[in-house]
């Protein structure tokens, strides 16, 4: 009996074999490869294609866009400024002439755009970047903190914010794809959007979160640097009544070669002020020049990392900080206090 | 690194747009998930829809959610970043749990990270705060306070016996034991 069971799973197994080898497909798809090749032929012979809108696919929804971007960033945009300051007047002008083209002869849109705001975020960013520079580098002279602001307030800079915190997709322009200075003039307008939805001091987190705090893996010194650091640090020391900048070699080794190097320290009175090295004594002294200010101001390697913590108050009295021609300790106690 | 990850893009570990100095924004702005209504491979990411969709939107009101149903197809998330990156994942026969968890990848990463090659694991743009090597930077302070000239600075410094003081051991040895065998006799 036990004989017979053995024998009916062989026959089972035998079947069951067969049958696989019988409905069994090649594994290797010739097709494929030569389908592929068509197929980048046909590509590379279209030449580059335009960019497709992502707003026109099929998975859009412009009132969720706007919904998630307020979420996002963790702001409470009014959503009417907030899609306000995302129109631009490119846009309502192709609408209207869309309109036009249809036939009707005096469109009337509802849809107001951005110009305004952009005016008005322009002034605003402006303020509250040169107020929370002044107030985050009291030391730094008015001319750097001028730099400073020139440098983040770029268009560069700014449009790259802009694509960050994710404008490109939402703004509703003609341009395509959108050109910085269409992405730069919407994060103006979500500025002045967000300074009307809620106040001042809000806009001014929202700005510094995200422009201000571009600074914070760069060198002050390679954005703004003296331009004469010699006569700059021998006008601060005259000022402060402190004996001329005086400038020792400390070290050098491989003199009348190529690999020369020396060290150049800067004194004043016999106090240390900075220390430079470079392959001639001239390089070696303008650097240890600049080290000498950079450590009065408070920008060199070693000094505290600007705080991105501050809050701005732009209705307060404007303050400047002390220009190059007037720097000097004893100003600064005055202007900083203490 | 594997010969796969040769013409791989390749960078640095970076937070966008200093992410988290100021606040923090979640890089992750909209995902697509595709699906089909009556295949089984679509099974796990149906269940995700039906228990657990409404509840991720809740919870993360920044990213937007697209749902896509297409026929006969694998299903798939379609991730989208706020650099512009794009993301397209398979999720063929995933189970609901695994539709989650990639899900929660997407949203924690920058970018699609699995397309990077990291040339280093971390990076900096200012790499030291004591300002570029120079050749007196480790420069022993000891140094500071020598008068010149010093006979110190003269010697050479081996770490092996010199072949003359090895002779010199070699002559006090001979001269000591002679002096014991003297002492011995006398």
């Amino acid at each position: 009996m036990s004989s017979l069971r053995t024998c009916a799973r062989a026959a089972i197994r035998i079947q069951k074999l067969t049958s696989v080898i019988y409905t069994g497909e090649r594994g290797i798809k010739r097709w494929v490869a030569p389908t592929l090749r068509v197929i980048n032929k046909r590509k590379a012979k279209l030449g580059p294609q335009p960019e497709p809108r992502r707003s026109n696919f099929l998975d859009w929804n412009y009132n969720a866009e706007i919904f998630a971007f307020n979420k996002r960033l963790s702001e409470n945009f009014d959503v009417e400024l907030l899609q306000q300051a995302f129109t631009h007047r490119s846009y309502v002008a192709q609408e209207e002439q869309k309109q036009r083209e249809v036939g009707i002869e005096n469109p009337e849109l509802s849809i107001k755009d951005n110009t305004d705001l952009i005016v008005e975020g322009k002034c605003l960013t402006s303020e509250i970047v040169e107020r929370y520079l002044r107030q985050a580098l009291p030391r730094l002279p008015e001319e750097g903190i001028l730099k400073l602001k020139d440098y983040l307030l770029s268009e560069e800079i700014v449009a790259k914010v802009s694509v960050q915190i994710g404008t490109k997709d939402i703004i509703l322009s003609e341009d395509h794809p959108v050109r910085q200075e269409t992405l730069v003039n919407t994060f103006f307008a979500l500025v002045a959007a967000l300074a009307r939805s809620n106040d001042v001091v809000h806009t001014s987190f929202f700005v510094r979160d995200f422009l201000i705090a571009t600074l914070s893996d760069k060198e002050i010194l390679s954005i703004w640097t003296p331009s004469h650091p010699f006569q700059t640090l021998d006008a601060i020391l005259n000022r402060e009544k402190r004996g001329s900048a005086d400038f020792r070699l400390t070290a050098q080794t491989g003199v009348n070669t190529i690999l020369a190097a020396y060290q150049v320290a800067v004194y004043s009175d016999q106090q240390f002020l900075g220390i430079g090295t470079g392959e001639t004594v001239q390089v070696a002294k303008n650097i240890a020049a600049l080290d000498a200010l950079q450590r009065m101001f408070g920008i060199a390697d070693f000094s505290r990392p600007i705080p991105f913590n501050l809050t701005v108050d732009v209705s307060s009295q404007r303050t400047e900080n002390l220009p190059l021609t007037k720097w000097c300790t004893e100003n600064l106690k005055h202007t900083v206090g203490g | 690194m594997s010969n796969s990850h040769l013409f791989m893009k390749t960078g640095f570990p970076r937070a966008a747009l200093n992410n988290g100095i100021g606040r923090y924004v979640c890089q992750l702005q909209r995902v697509t998930i595709k699906f089909c209504k009556n295949n089984g491979s679509s099974r796990g990411v149906r269940d995700f829809l039906e228990h657990d969709l409404v509840n991720f939107a809740k919870e993360n009101p920044g990213i937007v959610v697209y749902v896509k149903p297409r026929r006969h197809r694998t299903p798939a998330l379609s991730a989208e970043y706020l650099n512009g990156e794009k993301q397209l994942l398979f999720c063929r026969n995933y189970t609901r749990e695994e539709v989650n968890k990639w899900l929660g990848l997407l949203r924690s990463q920058v970018r699609d990270t699995s397309a990077i090659r990291l040339r280093k694991m971390w990076h900096t743009d200012n790499p030291s705060i004591q300002g570029p090597w120079t050749p007196w930077t480790f420069r022993d302070p000891a140094q500071n306070l020598v008068e010149f000239p010093d006979p110190k600075l003269f010697k050479m410094e081996t770490e092996q016996q010199t072949a003359t003081e090895k002779l010199l051991e070699i002559f006090k040895a001979q001269q000591e034991a002679e002096r014991k065998r003297a002492n011995e006799t006398g």
